[in-house]
């Protein structure tokens, strides 16, 4: 199979691969949406082939506009009848009403060529319109640009891709999440799916819908879920995967995501066919949360159908955080015990819902008790909050102390040589590193200002000491001096006799 | 170490708790508060090493200390809770009259005030026996003593509260707790540490008469007046006994004791060397009840 050029195409460029720009829209949960793709299809724009695969339509055909992408998504498709492969710029498409569905979730920045001019939002979306019949759905994504991702990230170099960066001006492009809704809805769409997805708009591995992000109760699975779900690779002003947690604990997460997922039809006088509330990947699972007759949230798991009810309540880790700093001892430690005498005593404190009341539930496997109170150790370290425990800001001095507190004893040389540096290393902060040259900083001052008080301590005693010396010559001199050294020895003498016949006596006693 | 880690043998109480040498403690690596106060929790005099710990004994002075430029100040509680969780009152006591505690200064200060005229309320006040607890120095005193004893009441000294690394006493909360729990009642002229002790070793507390000045009393955190304000409910002649337990639970972190692992950690106690088993203190303190 050959891909078909209809204009525009880019003969030395693919975005596919990843090199000159991001990669392709992917993530492992966007499959969960594609799944429900029915009818005619168009997908528009670079999408990891992974994601085309989950399509389970007949009829599918795939825009892309570097050659390279086309030629090797028409190898890949080469044995797989109904898929069609099309190379060019979006607006050499036809307008004509001929998809059922289509499928931009890579967003719009990436559909026209170096050939042509770069439409605005609003156009680009009209031009997509155009292909979808009248009962048709439309998948698309769209980058936040104020999201959280863009908020940490560096200044950079524009890539071969970025010929023209004038997204952020493009007043026709709908500032936030309700816009974004609003924009459609005034386009004569239904929307029926609205997803916050983190933690890329190019890879997201959770979408959480409206509601759910609205229920306070489900707080712990959200923070849990989206502090987990990584940060961006590369040097960034701060921890994204931490502030993505305080962001979802003060409801800013919808707003704040790094991308949107919208799933919208034409009107249609048929039910809309129900979408999740949200879709979380964890490893190798996929999880959809949807609510039940009785208003409960239902997670089920995509691959056996397994459901339970969602659980609910803050992360462990909050509540040993927001305990630490309430300075409330006895509820941290009576939280700590119950962590560590029960059978999540594995598991991370930030990947534990804790309700109150309720069971706590671990939303990834165990592992050593000792790695998870290592964990969290370098949380409070790399939070900043290493103030809180009298030791300095070392990852094992603190898990011995937390450990401790739990009841636990760790030796501090078994636990360096066995548990694995929980501090990321990986996530190169310009945020973190200044919390820690100023914690240096402040750690090295402190030791010298022991050493220096030491140093006159020495001094206070040595200068004791000398006194006593002299005192000791001038007394062993005289008569009375030496008789009294005499008598001192023979107490001493007897004081050695006596010890050794106790422990003579009692060998079972120590020292 | 500071030398004041050592009073009134609270160093050593601390090592007993952790299973340690209590003849001869280790260093803590940190400040042990060793009086209850309406400050920092440590001496108005006392140096502060940058980045030293502060171990105090309460969250209500950790709170203020903070509030006072105080940093890395964290809470174990008091030795004598630690005292009182080793050595917890068994079977029914006999418990008779008062012991009364005057209110003393520390070294170098001078209490002024009218002693006769608090021997006449104390005679009022007390139904039973009574004991006057001096402190040291004033106990050194000849004139103050005999005031005390004339009266007819039974006059002690805890002993001496060390300093400087000398002259250490190690029994000195032992002799307190032993008499302590010989009394009913526990009142000073002061709310103050002994006051606290006495509740907390289930002594009914008061607090009452002249509660004299020192002479030169500096007032920085609102003195006898600041007292009297925040806890009105612990002074006078006849106080609510849960309340007064309760308040002693609160100053003394009696709440918040933390395990002998979990305290040699924070003392940087760790260390085996240390482990040389508490013997010394065993020995002297079974004689000493």
């Amino acid at each position: 199979m050959r891909p078909r050029l209809i204009g525009g195409e880019m003969l030395l460029w693919s975005d596919l691969d990843g090199i000159r720009g991001p990669a392709p829209v992917g993530g492992t949960a966007l499959p969960r949406l594609l799944s429900a793709v029915t009818g005619r299809t168009l997908v528009v724009g670079p999408h990891e082939p992974s994601l085309v695969d989950a399509i389970p339509t007949g009829d599918v055909t795939v825009l892309v506009r570097g050659l390279a992408d086309a030629e090797a998504l028409s190898a890949r498709y080469a044995q797989r009848p109904g898929r069609s492969v099309w190379c060019g710029s979006l607006e050499k498409l036809a307008a004509t009403p001929a998809y059922d569905t289509v499928v931009a979730l890579d967003g719009f920045g990436r559909v026209f060529s170096a050939e042509t001019v770069d439409l605005s939002w609003q156009d680009t979306l009209n031009l997509l319109l155009a292909v979808l019949r009248p009962q048709g759905r439309l998948l698309l994504g769209m980058e936040n640009l104020a999201g959280l991702h863009r908020l940490v990230v560096l200044p950079r170099e524009p890539g071969d891709g970025e010929w023209t960066t004038a997204d952020e001006y493009d007043d026709t492009r709908p500032a936030g999440a309700s816009q974004l809704r609003h924009r459609l809805e005034r386009a004569g769409l239904d929307v029926i799916g609205h997803y916050a997805a983190f933690p890329a708009p190019g890879t997201p591995t959770a979408l959480f819908g409206g509601d759910i992000l609205t229920d306070p109760r489900v707080g712990g699975f959200l923070a849990a879920t989206v502090g987990s779900a990584g940060s961006p690779a590369g040097p960034v002003l701060a921890d994204a995967g931490r502030l993505a947690s305080r962001v979802a604990r003060h409801g800013l997460a919808a707003e704040l995501a790094p991308g949107w997922v919208v799933v919208a039809r034409r009107p249609s006088d048929g039910p809309a066919e129900p979408t999740p509330e949200a879709v979380v990947a964890g490893g190798a699972e996929v999880h959809e949360v949807h609510r039940d007759a009785a208003g409960r949230w239902i997670r089920r798991a995509v691959d056996t159908g397994e459901a339970e009810t969602l659980p609910l309540g803050p992360t462990l880790e909050d509540r040993l955080l927001s305990a630490s700093l309430r300075h409330d001892l006895p509820t941290l430690r009576g939280l700590l015990m119950s962590w560590q005498a029960g059978p999540a005593a594995g598991v991370p404190a930030d990947r534990i819902v804790a309700g109150d009341g309720e069971r706590w539930h671990a939303l990834a496997p165990a592992q050593e008790p000792a790695a998870a109170l290592r964990r969290f150790a370098a949380t409070v370290i790399e939070g900043g909050l290493s103030y809180l425990w009298p030791a300095p800001a070392d990852e094992i001095e603190l898990t011995s102390l937390i450990a401790a507190m739990a009841g636990r004893q760790f030796d501090a040389a078994q636990l360096a040589a066995t548990v694995p540096q929980a501090t990321r290393p990986d996530v190169q902060a310009v945020r973190e590193l200044t919390m820690t040259r100023d914690r240096l900083l402040r750690e090295l001052a402190e030791a010298r200002a022991e050493r220096e008080w030491y140093e006159q301590a020495l001094t206070a005693r040595e200068t004791a000491l000398k006194r006593a010396h002299r005192l000791n010559a001038v007394l062993s001199a005289t008569v009375p001096g030496r008789a009294a050294i005499g008598a001192l020895r023979m107490v001493r003498g007897s004081g050695r006799f006596l010890r050794a016949t106790v422990r003579r006596r009692d060998p079972g006693r120590q020292p | 170490m500071h030398h004041a880690n050592h009073y009134y043998g609270h160093s050593h109480v601390l090592a007993r708790y952790c299973g340690l040498n209590d003849a001869d403690p280790p260093r803590i690596a940190g400040y042990l508060q060793h009086g209850w106060n309406i400050g920092d929790g440590f001496a108005p005099d006392h140096e502060f090493v940058a980045g030293t710990p502060l171990f105090v004994w309460s969250e209500r002075t950790r709170r203020r200390a903070w509030s006072l430029g105080r940093r890395q100040v964290y809470v174990v509680g008091a030795p004598w809770a630690y005292l009182l969780r080793m050595r917890p009152e068994t079977g029914v006591s006999q418990r008779e009259g008062t012991i009364w505690y005057p209110f003393h200064g520390w070294e170098g200060q001078h209490v002024v005030g009218d002693h006769g005229r608090l021997i006449e309320q104390i005679k009022q006040t007390e139904p039973g026996p009574v004991t006057v607890c001096l402190y040291w120095q004033e106990y050194r005193t000849k004139q103050v003593r005999r005031h005390y004893e004339r009266a007819g009441f039974r006059v002690i000294c805890h002993g001496y509260r060390g300093g400087w690394w000398k002259d250490l006493d190690p029994l000195f909360p032992y002799r307190q707790l032993a008499e302590l729990r010989r009394h009913r009642r526990v009142a000073s002229n002061r709310l103050c540490s002994a006051v606290f002790y006495g509740a907390l070793a289930g002594c009914e507390p008061a607090v009452y008469g002249d509660p004299m000045i020192l002479d030169g009393e500096r007032s920085a955190f609102g003195g006898l007046e600041m007292i009297r304000r925040q806890w009105p409910e612990l002074h006078g002649e006849r106080i609510a006994v849960n309340i007064a337990r309760e308040a002693a639970v609160d100053e003394l972190g009696a709440d918040r004791l933390l395990s002998p692992a979990e305290l040699r950690m924070r003392f940087r106690w760790s260390d085996p060397r240390h482990r040389s088993g508490a013997v010394a203190t065993e020995l002297v303190a079974e004689g000493a009840r």
